[in-house]
C-alpha cells in the first residue's frame, strides 16, 4: 500500500469558485424573496442552487478537509485551523450559503401556508440571507405569536 | 375516503433496492468531480479511482436488485424476514461506500490498511462485516424469489437466472473474495507476483499488466448477478424452447471463467499481457 500525498500541487480557482458561489445564492434570494411562488421556480432553487452549491461543498470536503494538519471540530482552536486553509474556508462559506438557502426556501413554503404577507416575508428572507439563524428566529417568533394569539380566539369560540 | 385508500401501501422491497442504488450514485457525482481535480494517488493511480468504482458498481448491484425484484411482483415478493433484510443490505452497503469515500477524501487507504488498530478493526470489522451483510441480503432477495414466484414464472429463463444470479453468485462471491481480504495469497493486498503498483494496469480496471490480481475473478464471479438474468431475458425474448438450459449453461461457464481466472491470478499470471 502506497499513498502518495501532493496537494501543493492542486491549484484550483477558488477565487471564482467564490464568485460563483455567491452569485448563484444571490440569484435564487431575489427570486426568492420578489418572483411569484411558482413550483418551477421553486425546483430551480432547490435543484440548481441548492443541489450546486451542496455538490461545490462535497467536492471542497473530499480533497480540503481531512489533509488539515491539527484541524477538527472539538476545539474553537483546530476550527481555526480549518477557516486558515482557503480551500476549507470556501466549503465553510458554501456551506453557509446552501443552508441559509434552504431554510429560506422552508420559510417561505411555511409563511406561504400560514398566509403571512410577502411584505412581512422580505424583511425576515432577507435576515435569513444575510444573518441566517437570526432571520430562523425572527420567524419562529412570528409563528409563536400567530399560534399565541389564535389560542385564545378558538377559546372563545368553544366557549 | 375508503378503507383500502387509507391501508398504508404494502411493502415494496424494489423501492428500498433502488433507494440504496440512488444514493450510491449521489455520492460518486462529487468522487467523479474530485477525480478530475485531486492530485493525491493510492498505488499510483487516482485516489478517488477505488471510490468511484465500488459506488458504481454497488449502485449497479442494488439497482439490478431492484429490477428483478420488480419483474416477479405479482404477488408481490414480500416478507417481514425480507424487509429486515433490506434494512440490513442498506445499512450495510452506505456504510460500506461510505468508508471507502472518507478514506479517500482522508488521502488513506481503506482496503489493506492496517497502519493504525482503528483502520485494521474498522478494515475486517465494518468493511468485512458490510461486505457479508450486504452479500447475505442479496442471497435473502434470491432465496425469497425461489420460494414465492408463481408457477408461470418458474418456467422463464429470467427467474431462473434472477435466483441463480441473486443465490449462487452471492455465495461465490464470498467465497472468493474471503481469501482476498484476508490476505493469504501473496498478501496483504490483490497482487499476486509481478509489480505492486496499480499505474500499469488495465484501463479503466486496473488489473495488473505484470502478475497476478485477484480482483479479476472477484469481477467476474460478482457480476454473474448481471450476467445469468441477462442470458435468461435473452433466452425468454428469443421464444428459447428451453431457457433455463440455457442459464444452467451461463451459470456452468461462468464458473469456469471464474476458476479459471482465479486460477491465473493465483499462480500469478495477469489476466491481460504480460
Amino acid at each position: 500500500m502506497q499513498v502518495a500525498m501532493n496537494l501543493t500541487d492542486l491549484t484550483l480557482p477558488l477565487d471564482s469558485m467564490f464568485s460563483v458561489a455567491n452569485s448563484t445564492a444571490l440569484v435564487a434570494w431575489v427570486v426568492l424573496i420578489l418572483l411569484p411562488r411558482t413550483q418551477v421556480l421553486r425546483r430551480l432553487i432547490q435543484v440548481l442552487a441548492v443541489g450546486g452549491l451542496c455538490v461545490a461543498y462535497a467536492v471542497l470536503i473530499q480533497l480540503f478537509f481531512f489533509p488539515v494538519p491539527g484541524g477538527g471540530f472539538s476545539t474553537l482552536a483546530a476550527v481555526q485551523r480549518l477557516f486558515a486553509v482557503p480551500g476549507v474556508a470556501l466549503a465553510g462559506w458554501i456551506h453557509y450559503l446552501a443552508f441559509d438557502l434552504f431554510v429560506g426556501l422552508w420559510i417561505a413554503q411555511r409563511a406561504d401556508a400560514m398566509g403571512l404577507s410577502r411584505w412581512l416575508q422580505a424583511p425576515v428572507l432577507v435576515a435569513t440571507f444575510m444573518f441566517g439563524p437570526i432571520g430562523l428566529m425572527l420567524f419562529g417568533l412570528v409563528v409563536a405569536a400567530r399560534q399565541g394569539w389564535r389560542k385564545p380566539q378558538l377559546a372563545e369560540m368553544a366557549a | 375516503m375508503t378503507a383500502a385508500a387509507m391501508a398504508p401501501a404494502p411493502y415494496d422491497p424494489a423501492r428500498t433496492a433502488l433507494d440504496i442504488s440512488i444514493l450510491c450514485l449521489a455520492l460518486a457525482v462529487p468522487s467523479a468531480i474530485a477525480f478530475g481535480l485531486d492530485a493525491r494517488t493510492i498505488n499510483e493511480v487516482n485516489i478517488w479511482s477505488k471510490p468511484l468504482k465500488f459506488q458504481w458498481s454497488f449502485a449497479l448491484h442494488w439497482l439490478t436488485v431492484a429490477w428483478l425484484v420488480r419483474q416477479f411482483s405479482s404477488p408481490p415478493v414480500s416478507a417481514p424476514s425480507l424487509r429486515w433484510w433490506l434494512r440490513i443490505g442498506a445499512f450495510a452497503s452506505v456504510v460500506e461506500v461510505f468508508y471507502i469515500t472518507l478514506q479517500a477524501a482522508r488521502g488513506r487507504a481503506s482496503h489493506f490498511n492496517f497502519s493504525t488498530p482503528l483502520e485494521s478493526c474498522l478494515y475486517y470489522g465494518l468493511m468485512g462485516g458490510a461486505a457479508v451483510l450486504m452479500m447475505l441480503a442479496t442471497t435473502a432477495v434470491g432465496w425469497r424469489l425461489w420460494r414465492q414466484t408463481g408457477p408461470v414464472e418458474r418456467r422463464t429463463g429470467l427467474w431462473l437466472g434472477a435466483v441463480l444470479g441473486l443465490v449462487v453468485g452471492s455465495i461465490l462471491t464470498l467465497l472468493v473474495t474471503a481469501p482476498l481480504a484476508a490476505g493469504v495469497i501473496d498478501g496483504p493486498g490483490h497482487w499476486v507476483g509481478g509489480t505492486r503498483t496499480d499505474a500499469t494496469g488495465l484501463p479503466v480496471f486496473g488489473w495488473s499488466t505484470t502478475g497476478g490480481d485477484l480482483r479479476v475473478p472477484h469481477f467476474f464471479t460478482t457480476h454473474l448477478l448481471q450476467a445469468l438474468p441477462l442470458v435468461g431475458w435473452i433466452a425468454d425474448r428469443r421464444r428459447s424452447q428451453r431457457p433455463r438450459a440455457w442459464v444452467w449453461m451461463a451459470l456452468g461457464v461462468g464458473m469456469a471463467w471464474m476458476l479459471f481466472t482465479g486460477w491465473q491470478a493465483v499462480t500469478g499470471r495477469p489476466f491481460w499481457g504480460g
